[in-house]
């Protein structure tokens, strides 16, 4: 039988006037716990003290939170952004809490209960104060921001941690991390000077981008009084673009600076054709690459390059000055005869110089050459009239070199692990055939899926940072908070792996919340020691 | 052990003979997610005198920046709201999640502000009774130097939900036979008088006290286990060693119906790491 009726619960454990007045000079100690005992034994001693005990137990607990009403930071429920917007003005807590929205402050939902339940925030809705009880059945409904996760939450607060909510997009990646970027990274508000080396003469030397995807971030989680309030661009520092110009893209790309410059640089350099493409052997009047009216050379090459002589400008016995003109039938099209070429100012960009040996290095020449012998010299080199007879020669040569490694071990697609004619210290031995190779968290982990499931909630900071702590800097934080409970599964691998890669440099500890009672885990990344004296 | 759990025992019936059920007012039980909870001081102190437990898991009110003592609101376990409902002693509200916010009627408002100018009229009259001249000039001059409550449970203004009553085959059920098995074991020792709190830390279900958690220690670490599935070895070592690290005997403990009546009953093995002399 199911009984709808409106209930109006009587008003319990509403303090009068005169009590909220006594309640000023309230202390603010709690009792300390006496000793336990072992067995109950029905004694009246031990029934007093277990009275005691309760008595004191239930003052404690039925206290009510009594505050000065100018004390009372005042705010209001917003349940369609699921925020707590801020009436009065914020107190001490906004060095470490809440964020501006729509030019208000506001505090996320676990953050306003903590500040209710320390009795620093009266948040309301619908014009009447809400209680602790309805700020918990309010605020905690969501899946991201649990009773479990709370309980985290307040745990933490409650010992002097900053707590901030974890958002996976302000982690900086490793490569930021390696070029020391992950200060840029972490201010969002940061305008950045985007310059480019090799832009012409124009004066727009800066760009900057817009404020579009990461608009509602950038207020989400700039504080009040940062000035720039420009969000960093999506992609990789720009500055970093402009260390390695390509040789072809000499020119800046259309797209990035004004139209018009472009076409001015073009006109201004002589050399470049439209392409963007050099003529190497010009520097006036020289006779373009693609004329029209090429004729394709098809089919195979007509030439005897026997009788075609190829300059060797590189010999330094022979220094011609000048080229004689190659046979007109050998140049394309209708070029005609090019007469002879000048060598020279080419020959001035080699150098001719004769390589100057130290001393020891001219031994090492010597002894080199001593030992050497000319293939050419070789007589059964001599008697392989084509390259497959050499390679076949070079073949048996090799099986004969390696005789004592029989073929059905080493000529399979399977081979032994080492060679044991081979020389090798023990250590390289060891890792030679060591199958299992130790690995580090981070391995394979990009590539990996994240569950929904196992999700990272918090960004931890320790209590000694507070003093300085800005919201628009946090720093790297001390750790990584992940929410989870006994009567899940343990986290697998997979998990680890994903959630780690997620975390960047910050190791991620797994708060297990059960009952009130919370353990933290953590794993570590172990090497096995290596024996270095092997 | 015999003679403390019948005092104990003895005690808990005393409470529940006698007067009906009906002339008690019902423990309110209050969900929040799927964790029950409870958050009036008559309802914690009801519940304890049955013999539940729960956990405190909000701050305190006097004291909220520390972890060693919590207050309100009370969490039990979800076998403790469980029982308590079956023995119709407590109702449950706040399942339904999303109800509709009901429209607060200005005159709840009204009330309220009423309420609040009351208190500062009284409390200015008081200061001035008190003669503390400071105290005196800051209340007559703004409604912010007076103290104002703000309220843990639910006030009772017109914000809270339609709350309905409801029986215990409302109370969500075991979904698997491990949940059944707990529950049966949770039965099993409440009613021979112990106190039962979670013990997740200590690898188990439930810690077991001779008596109230204020003022003994546990004695025992009770682990549920099926009747029928076997228990691998290292896992007995496992918590065989888990408990005599912690001083506390593993119960094993595995419910089951009897072969003579069956009734559902609970088998209970104790290990304790113990030499070979």
């Amino acid at each position: 039988m199911l009984m709808s009726r409106p209930v109006v619960f009587p008003c319990h454990n509403i303090n009068s006037p005169s009590e909220l007045f006594e309640a000023r000079t309230r202390s603010h100690k709690i009792p300390v716990r006496g000793q336990k005992d072992f067995l109950p034994s029905g004694s009246d001693q031990q029934r007093e003290r277990l009275q005691q005990s309760l008595q004191e137990h239930w003052k404690l607990v039925s206290e009510e939170r009594v505050e000065r009403l100018g004390n009372l930071v005042k705010a209001v429920w917003i349940p369609s952004d699921q925020r707590v917007e801020l009436l009065s003005p914020a107190g001490k807590f906004w060095q470490t809490m809440g964020f501006s929205a729509h030019g208000k402050q506001c505090l996320h939902p676990e953050e306003a209960l903590y500040l209710m339940e320390c009795g620093n925030l009266q948040v309301f809705y619908k014009d009447l104060p809400l209680s602790i009880q309805e700020g918990y059945e309010t605020f905690l409904c969501s899946k991201t921001m649990s009773i479990h996760h709370y309980k985290v939450f307040g745990h933490l607060k409650r010992l002097g941690y900053v707590v901030t909510r974890f958002d996976p997009s302000r982690v900086p990646s490793q490569y930021e991390r390696q070029l020391n970027l992950a200060q840029s990274r972490e201010r969002p508000g940061r305008r950045l000077k985007r310059k480019r080396s090799l832009s012409p003469p124009s004066g727009h030397t800066e760009t900057q981008e817009g404020a579009t995807a990461m608009g509602t971030e950038e207020e989400r989680d700039g504080n009040r009084e940062e000035e720039d309030m420009n969000p960093m661009p999506e992609d990789t520092n720009p500055k970093l673009k402009d260390t390695n110009p390509k040789p072809e893209n000499i020119h800046p790309k259309p797209e990035d600076t004004n139209p018009d410059d472009t076409q001015m640089a073009a006109q201004d350099d002589p050399s470049t054709t439209a392409e963007g493409c050099r003529s190497w052997w010009s520097k006036g009047g020289s006779p373009h690459p693609d004329l029209p009216g090429q004729s394709q050379n098809t089919g195979s090459p007509r030439w005897d390059f026997t009788s075609i002589s190829f300059p060797d400008l590189g010999s330094r016995h022979q220094h011609p000055r000048s080229l004689a003109s190659p046979d007109p039938c050998l140049l394309p099209g209708a070029v005609g005869s090019v007469g002879p070429c000048d060598v020279v100012p080419w020959l001035n960009r080699l150098n001719l110089r004769e390589v100057r040996m130290s001393r020891r290095e001219q031994e090492r020449e010597r002894d080199r050459d001593r030992y050497h012998r000319d293939v050419n010299l070789d007589r059964e080199v001599q008697r392989c009239r084509n390259w497959t007879e050499y390679r076949d020669l070079l073949e048996r040569r090799s099986r004969r070199r390696h005789r004592d490694r029989p073929a059905h071990l080493w000529e399979g697609e399977v081979t032994p692990l080492h060679d044991p004619s081979q020389v090798c210290l023990t250590g390289e031995l060891m890792d030679k055939i060591s199958v299992v190779k130790s690995t580090q968290l981070f391995e394979g982990a990009s590539s990996l899926k994240c569950s929904n499931e196992w999700r990272i909630s918090f960004n931890i900071y320790q209590p000694d940072t507070v003093a300085e702590f800005k919201k628009s800097t946090p720093g790297k934080p001390y750790s990584r908070m992940c929410v989870c409970s006994f009567s899940g599964p343990v986290p697998d691998l997979q998990t680890l792996k994903v959630l780690a890669f997620q975390s960047g440099d910050v190791p991620v500890t797994y708060a297990v919340e059960d009952h009130g009672d919370i353990s933290f885990y953590c794993f570590k990344n172990f090497q096995i020691p290596k024996d270095e004296s092997f | 052990m015999d003679l403390s759990e019948a005092n104990i025992t003895k005690q808990v019936s005393k409470d529940d003979a006698g007067e009906g059920s009906m002339a008690r007012e019902l423990i309110k039980i209050n969900f929040c997610g799927s964790t029950p909870l409870l958050w009036r001081t008559e309802d914690l102190k009801a519940a304890r005198e049955l013999g539940f437990v729960g956990t405190l898991v909000g701050s305190l009110a006097r004291q909220p920046r520390q972890n060693t003592r919590l207050g309100r609101p009370l969490e039990l376990l979800l076998e403790e709201g469980r029982l308590m409902a079956d023995m119709e002693r407590a109702a449950v509200s706040g399942l339904d999640s999303k109800s509709e916010d009901p429209e607060v009627s200005p005159a709840v408002v009204e009330q309220y502000y009423a309420g609040l100018e009351n208190s500062f009229q009284e409390q200015s009259a008081l200061a001035l009774e008190d003669r503390k001249m400071t105290l005196t000039r800051v209340l007559t001059e703004k409604q912010k130097a007076m103290s104002v409550q703000l309220c843990t449970a639910r006030a009772g203004l017109a914000h809270c939900p339609q709350e309905r009553q409801f029986l215990t085959a409302d109370w969500p059920m075991p979904q698997d036979e491990r949940c059944k098995c707990r529950f049966q074991v949770f039965k099993d020792l409440r009613r021979r008088g112990f106190y039962l709190t979670s013990a997740g830390k200590f690898g188990g279900d439930y810690l077991v006290y001779p008596g109230d958690p204020l003022r003994f220690h546990a004695h025992f670490i009770a682990v549920c286990v099926s009747m029928d599935e076997s228990m691998p070895l290292c896992d007995v070592l496992a918590i065989a060693r888990l408990g005599s690290n912690v001083k506390k005997t593993v119960l094993l403990c595995s419910s089951g119906e009897s072969q003579d009546d069956e009734r559902e009953e609970v088998v209970y093995t104790s290990l304790q790491w113990s030499g070979m002399a």
